[in-house]
């Protein structure tokens, strides 16, 4: 388990990256854009600096604060992923349980107004944990108890919680101040999280999210138990006949998974939107899935991924507003960039197959 | 106001179910191939999109369905590639190409046609009367009058049983999941039936994304496949990858969507009643294991 | 005789190994060639590059006079070459004329499988050749001797009259493989086919072949007229010296029962049963083995005891009843557990040797810190002191351990399981796929076990192995014991009698 720097990985990274960015300008400039323009407005909307003399006053900027921000949704849901995946687990549902853990602690906020926040956002957060928690235990059991596969279950459970969260935020939950139409009640001013860089989405949910990395990192790298979802992710038969609670450990690391999801929700409520409404999250959690994946789940890989996706992401948003090029560009990257990894690892198996000569399937 | 089980809830079940069964009918070839594709639901979304922009710039309703099949069969050429010729995790893969799918159409409705959300388009897949039949009361009103898809989705269930259990090549695309080695000490490369199974769900998910939007509606909306794809997996699953099963599998979900449309009308929240079809969905994957766990426990 | 099959300095070259090396061989029309070796000697890499599958890296093949240049199963039948594999290639929910025809289907209206063509075809085989079976039935559920009947007619049906067999033998009951033979005799007779048969059974090659060829470590030692030679002669050739293992003293003192069996009832993957009402017991100080040909509930047998299967009946470890308890409750009763495959169950492929070694000890205080830090320099100390003890050879301790060759794998999966603190051990195929020096490295840690006062239980395919360690033997057949034997009365042809469920038969001879 000794953790080396995998060169080669990281060479394919970077290629793929640059053929990504590429292939994002080719897509430009067929549809009529500057992609040198575009992509300056987007390292002006990720950073906020114009000039190399702007990066001095980088922790003043708005923009700036804004992609430390998204870097740390990523982050964290790109770590709750990778937690599953660890174990053999595919969390796809993370979308579905950020909404519950947001709606539940908006709710709790809500309902706790003029109370002090030390008392009410500990109970709002364990709140959120337990609604994504829960939400991701069910799955869990299916898959573990009955086998039944995760990935469409967590899917649909996707679905079926942006439903149920609408329907609560637009009835039973719906706010009774008049001054908005659907959502929950906006939080008390006490509650919602101090803003770090004035105007910017970052808050001090980034103190809390760092520790929680720390957490997950070094849990999966240093710990007994991290050594034992390595080994239930890589062989849960082999786990099982060493004696590993495998069932136990797959579920109770689904339930952790969701739990950090929910905290992302709750994040967005206390932190950015002042309440819950609908769209509160744009598919962030595939974002980080794939963030996840294209790291290959490794937790310093996704940490360190996620700023420069997050740069990607809040430079897309900017480069929408002043080059007028659709922020989704950035999603077509993110899947571009899969894409050519796999590719590369696909072509490089092939030829290695050759080159053992002509043995198929040996 | 009465009675819940309306003509408007059967033709509704039938417009709702067509395109998961026809997205189904691809994907049981794949699952028959031993390929797990989750990327069906990015295939249905490029389809919906190539069918209503290609019907908005020919004005062609038919042109618009051709070019969303083979977008489907590029689409699954290029699935196909990774899964089998590279040997990429087809999880990693069907997820990219979703979220590819996502971004790409939404980028590319802007681009072209300078629209954020939702586009409309003129042409629409024809409506068949069935004449006499339509005559009789309730089956009739239910069964005439739909969409061309509609109809041919039934001839398509039947082809493809026939293609899957009846004909040479569905014996070998079924061996190539089943028992590759087999297949090819026969002297048929399974890779081969991969890459032909891959195309040919690829093919049916751009038809069913073309009659999501020219069938069912005449517009192209930001991620209006909506799950369909991972719904009509789970009909491939629920159906045990056979075409008529599938296919009733499919007709449960429009049901169940149906249902929730109606339910509206008694003044229940549409958030509550559009979650039912998933809900059945979820029900269905469990089903499906528990059913299967009985059998072996049964022998 | 002609030659209808030449292969000329053929080799076949893997990453890191030569499985074929130097090939020149000469099989003659009309004959049943046997092929002898031990595993891994190279025989199966040899016969599917004559079918094709494999490309050998040199030399030439030449079938019919015609030297082929291009290899591929497509290729090799077009040539009349047919090939039954050791692991069956059969679709199993396809049906038996569904799996004969696949891939040359007749048709009807140019589109459509004709089935009734199909099994009318089958049946015209199966009374061609007097090989009985129901065209009809589905491959899932027929015995394994039926499905090797379908894989002989799957060849005939595609116009094969050189005929491979890999192993036919290892999954067969004695009746089946006399039925096998006289059909094989029948048809060289009457067709004029030609049968290369693969075998480790040298018995058999006596029975059956008219010329048999040796193999070793990739290397055609000899070919010979089977009429000129004898069995000791072939096994001398097999292994390179005269196969006499120092016999193994025999003089523990059973103790009290550590593991018992009662009517145990024990299903299989498919949930029929596997295990019929068996009960045993195997006492501290002694080594029971198991004898058994594969598929006859030994495998769940021992997956029952060590928590990997369910079950019904009672099972007794250490004393303590462990029905609900999961394999780790189970070795803390004291059990280790040495598992069948090794692959699929004894490693993590992916994980380095020294995670391989650690598990089960990774919560020892002596490898954490406050019960949760893994301590990796205690971990890697350990690791190495294990790793030179059971002289497991690698590159490296971070080597991940599914790049092992098969016997350096199983001395990972021996090493860790040999150094718990367990008195009952579980052991299957201790030495499968394991070069001679390694094998008698593993007997020699076994019989150390026995020695310390500890009960084992032995299962494995090579019978010797069985014979030479333990103290006593049961048969088990079809799920159920059909003999047992205990130090004085190990005798090897009466034990093979009992393993193929001839208990009646056997019993009848004697009286003869």
């Amino acid at each position: 388990m000794k953790k080396r720097i995998d060169w080669g990985y990281l060479a394919s990274l970077s290629l793929s990256v640059v053929l990504a960015l590429l292939v994002g300008a080719a897509i430009m400039a067929v549809t009529g854009h500057d992609p040198i323009a575009a992509y300056r407005e987007l390292v002006k909307g990720a950073t906020g600096c114009q000039r190399l003399s702007d990066v001095l006053h980088l922790f003043a900027k708005r923009q700036f604060g804004n992609t430390i921000e998204y870097a740390m949704v990523l982050f964290l849901t790109g770590l709750a992923c990778a937690i599953g995946a660890r174990v053999g687990i595919f969390n796809v549902g993370g979308e579905g349980q950020l909404y519950l853990g947001a709606i539940v602690s908006a709710y709790i906020g809500a309902k706790m107004a003029g109370s002090s926040a030390w008392i009410v956002i500990p109970l709002a957060a364990l709140g959120a944990m337990a609604a994504g928690g829960f939400y991701a235990w069910i799955p869990g059991v299916l898959k573990v108890k009955l086998k039944v596969n995760e990935v469409i279950t967590t899917i649909m459970m996707n679905t079926i919680a942006i439903y149920f969260c609408a329907y609560l935020s637009n009835g039973p939950w719906k706010t009774t101040q008049g001054n908005r139409v659907s959502g929950t009640d906006t939080l008390a001013a006490n509650l919602q999280f101090t803003r770090l860089i004035k105007g910017s989405n970052l808050t001090t949910a980034i103190f809390a999210s760092a520790v929680i990395a720390f957490l997950v990192w070094y849990v999966m790298a240093k710990t007994t138990k991290g050594y034992e979802m390595k080994l239930i992710g890589e062989n849960p038969r082999f786990a099982r006949y060493s004696g590993l609670k495998v069932d136990r450990t797959i579920i109770t690391t689904m339930v952790i998974s969701g739990a950090i999801c929910g905290l992302v929700g709750m994040f967005e409520v206390y932190g950015l939107k002042g309440n819950y409404q609908d769209g509160i999250s744009n598919e962030y959690y595939f974002d980080g899935l794939l963030v996840a994946m294209i790291m290959r789940y490794q937790p310093v890989g996704i940490i360190a991924m996620s700023f420069a996706f997050a740069f990607l992401k809040v430079g897309a948003a900017g480069m929408e507003l002043n080059a007028g090029v659709p922020g989704e560009l950035y999603r077509i990257i993110q899947a571009v960039i899969i894409f050519f990894l796999a590719a590369e690892r696909g072509v490089k198996a092939i030829l290695a197959g050759k080159m053992k000569g002509g043995a198929r399937h040996g | 106001m009465g009675n819940i089980f309306t003509v408007g809830l059967f033709r509704q079940m039938l417009r709702s179910a067509t395109p998961v069964a026809l997205a189904a009918l691809g994907g049981l070839m794949t699952e028959h191939a031993g390929i797990m594709n989750i990327g069906m639901d990015g295939m249905i979304l490029l389809g919906a999109f190539t069918a209503v922009a290609v019907s908005i710039v020919t004005g062609s309703a038919f042109a618009g369905t051709l070019a969303a099949i083979l977008v489907g069969i590029l689409v699954g050429l290029f699935f196909a590639l990774f899964v089998v010729k590279f040997k990429s995790d087809e999880f990693i893969i069907g997820t990219a190409l979703n979220i590819f799918a996502g971004g790409l159409t939404t980028f590319l409705l802007w681009a072209i046609f300078g629209v954020r959300g939702t586009i409309r388009t003129q042409a629409g897949l024809p409506t068949v009367n069935l004449g006499i039949i339509g005559k009789i009361p309730f089956l009739g009103e239910i069964l005439s009058g739909n969409s061309l898809f509609v109809y041919l989705t039934v001839g398509l269930v039947i082809l493809m049983w026939a293609l899957v259990y009846r004909t040479p090549l569905g014996f070998w695309i079924r061996a190539s999941g089943e028992h590759p080695a087999t297949l090819r000490t026969a002297g048929i490369s399974p890779e081969r039936m991969k890459w032909l199974s891959s195309t040919l769900c690829g093919a049916f998910c751009g038809l069913a994304g073309a009659q999501l939007a020219l069938g069912n509606v005449t517009m192209f909306s930001e991620g209006m496949s909506n799950s369909r794809g991972y719904v009509a997996f789970a009909c491939v699953i629920f159906g045990g990858a056979n075409p008529v099963k599938a296919y009733l599998a499919a007709l449960m979900f429009g049901f169940f969507d149906a249902l929730g449309y109606r339910l509206q009308e008694y003044n229940i929240s549409a958030n509550l009643t559009s979650m039912i079809p998933y809900v059945i969905t979820v029900c269905m994957m469990v089903y499906v294991v528990v059913r299967g766990s009985r059998k072996k426990a049964k022998v | 005789m002609e030659n209808i099959v030449e292969f000329s300095h053929v080799s076949m070259e893997f990453p890191g190994i030569r499985a074929n090396d130097d090939i020149s061989l000469a099989i003659r029309r009309g004959e049943i060639f046997a092929l002898v070796g031990e595993n891994g000697a190279g025989k199966s890499t040899l016969m599917n590059i004559l079918y094709g599958i494999l490309t050998p890296t040199a030399g030439e093949v030449t079938i019919k006079g015609q030297q082929v240049t291009s290899f591929s199963p497509k290729n090799a039948m077009q040539q009349g070459v047919g090939m039954v594999h050791q692991h069956f290639m059969l679709v199993p929910s396809f049906t038996v004329a569904q799996n004969i025809v696949l891939g040359r289907e007749p048709k009807k209206w140019g589109l459509f499988c004709d089935g009734t063509a199909a099994r009318d075809a089958v049946r015209e085989l199966t009374a061609e050749y007097g090989l009985q079976v129901n065209p009809d039935d589905t491959v899932r559920d027929i015995s394994v001797g039926l499905q090797q009947r379908v894989e002989i007619l799957k060849t005939l049906y595609r116009g094969a009259d050189i005929l491979i067999l890999d192993e036919p033998t290892a999954v067969l009951t004695p009746q089946e493989t006399d039925e096998l033979f006289a059909m094989l005799r029948k048809v060289v007779a009457q067709k004029g086919m030609t049968v290369i048969i693969i075998t480790h059974k040298l018995y058999e090659v006596m029975a059956i072949s008219d010329r048999v060829g040796i193999m070793r470590q990739g290397k055609l030692i000899g070919v010979r007229e089977t009429a000129q030679v004898s069995e000791r002669i072939l096994a001398s050739m097999m292994v390179g010296r005269e196969v006499l293992q120092d016999p193994v003293e025999k003089t523990g003192q059973p103790g009290e029962a550590r593991i018992t069996v009662n009517d145990l009832w024990v299903p299989d993957n498919r949930g029929l049963p596997a295990v019929k009402g068996l009960s045993l017991e195997v006492h501290a100080g002694e080594i029971l083995g198991i004898a058994a040909i594969e598929g006859n509930g030994q495998s769940e047998l021992l997956e029952a005891i060590t928590g990997m299967r369910p079950y019904a009946g009672k099972i007794f470890v250490g004393g303590r009843d462990i029905v609900g308890l999961s394999p780790g409750q189970i070795r803390d009763l004291g059990l280790a557990h040495v598992p069948e495959d090794r692959l699929a169950t004894g490693v993590d492929s992916q994980a380095s040797i020294t995670d391989n070694l650690l598990v089960g000890k990774h919560r020892n205080p002596q490898f954490t810190r406050l019960g949760f830090h893994m301590n990796r320099r205690a971990v890697d100390a350990y690791a190495k002191e294990v790793y030179d003890r059971f002289d497991i050879r690698s590159s490296g301790l971070e080597t991940a351990a599914g790049s092992l060759s098969g016997g350096n794998m199983q001395k990972v999966v021996i090493a860790r399981e040999f150094s718990f603190d367990a008195d009952i051990y579980v052991i299957a195929q201790p030495t499968r796929g394991v070069d001679i020096g390694a094998i008698e490295f593993i007997h020699q840690r076994i019989l150390e076990k026995r020695a310390a006062g500890a009960a084992v239980l032995l299962c494995s395919a090579d019978l010797d192995e069985v014979l030479r360690l333990s103290d006593r033997v049961i048969t088990i057949y079809e799920g159920q014991i059909t003999g047992q034997f205990d130090r004085d009365h190990l005798d090897k042809e009466e034990i093979g009698y009992y393993m193929t469920g001839s208990r009646e038969e056997a019993a009848h001879e004697k009286e003869n």
